[in-house]
């Protein structure tokens, strides 16, 4: 694209004819640094704090920790609903003292498995009693 | 000859509040930014020996005021705000005391142009100058920062408080203004 300033640019270029002295630059530089009056400067702690420093860190460990617990309890809700395998439930009802409601409020039994399980509780129950005498 | 220093902003921006460095990290600010001050102030001032004074009354005003650089801007920035501001104060001051009216920038500038035994321009580098002291103060600053220094718009917002549009459309009118004058009076 056609700079708007170039038809200045080609006809007189960017030397505005100006000089300096020679080792201008260098002995002005001197002469200014050592002309410098004593001034009084108010300390400034430019270095961050631990905390700075620290917390892009912290924020990231936090972040994690979110990330992660948020799959904890996804992971959670995940196994509950399923039973974790049949074997398991059987052997909890093999136990005499299991508690099978656990397995009941899974949802995974039927009123029909509840009742044919009572009733062969109670057939048991009365043939032991039904033994004893 | 030993190497030069590598200048490192940061670094110096750090040392200028720490009283024991300050005095030295000043001296290589000095050193890294007296070439592009010294040009910028000569190009309002035109004379190198008022040029000479208004760059070292820029570093002094800044040595002097160096305990509110907080480094919220750039130093370069803030350098080239003192150096405007004292040139512009300059040549108001001179022409005060040579009883021209502010306005009158033409003639003065030029007058100091013919006048420097630091100039040894052609007679079209003549004409350019002549042509740059026709355009306003404002004008006349978007123009040799940009032609000269090809500074971005976005630092010499900073540094002159002004829109990036409304520089570009001071350099625009400035360099049409400029052409017209050239074509005139060549």
């Amino acid at each position: 694209m056609k700079r708007e300033d170039s038809t200045i640019l080609n006809k007189y270029g960017k030397d505005p004819g100006f000089k300096v002295p020679e080792n201008y630059f260098a002995d002005f530089n001197q002469r200014m640094a050592e002309m410098l009056p004593d001034v009084e400067i108010t300390p400034v702690d430019v270095k961050p704090t631990m905390w700075q420093r620290l917390k892009p860190f912290a924020y990231l460990a936090a972040m994690f920790a979110g990330v992660w617990c948020m799959m904890s309890v996804f992971s959670h809700f995940t196994n509950t609903s399923n039973l974790n395998g049949v074997s398991a439930v059987a052997e909890k009802m093999q136990d005499d003292n299991s508690n099978v409601d656990d397995f009941i409020m899974s949802g995974s039994v039927s009123d029909y498995d509840i009742l044919s399980y009572e009733d062969s509780v109670a057939m048991s129950n009365e043939e032991n009693f039904s033994d004893e005498e | 000859m030993a190497a030069r220093e590598k200048y490192d902003e940061a670094l110096v921006v750090e040392q200028l509040h720490d009283p024991k460095l300050c005095k030295i990290a000043f001296g290589k600010v000095i050193e890294h930014y007296s070439s592009q001050l010294y040009w910028q102030i000569r190009r309002m001032v035109i004379d190198h020996d008022d040029a000479n004074d208004v760059l070292q009354n820029t570093f002094l005003k800044a040595w002097t005021n160096i305990d509110n650089f907080r480094g919220d801007a750039k130093l370069s920035t803030w350098l080239y705000k003192i150096a405007i501001n004292e040139s512009i104060t300059f040549v108001n001051k001179k022409k005060v005391m040579n009883q021209l009216s502010i306005d009158d920038d033409e003639s003065f500038l030029v007058n100091q142009l013919e006048s420097d035994e630091w100039f040894d321009g052609d007679q079209a580098q003549i004409n350019l100058q002549k042509a740059i002291a026709t355009l306003p103060e404002k004008q006349r600053l978007v123009f040799n920062l940009r032609y000269y220094d090809e500074m971005k718009y976005d630092e010499m917002s900073e540094i002159l408080g002004t829109s990036e549009g409304a520089l570009k459309a001071s350099y625009h009118h400035a360099v049409k203004k400029i052409e017209q004058y050239l074509g005139e009076n060549e």
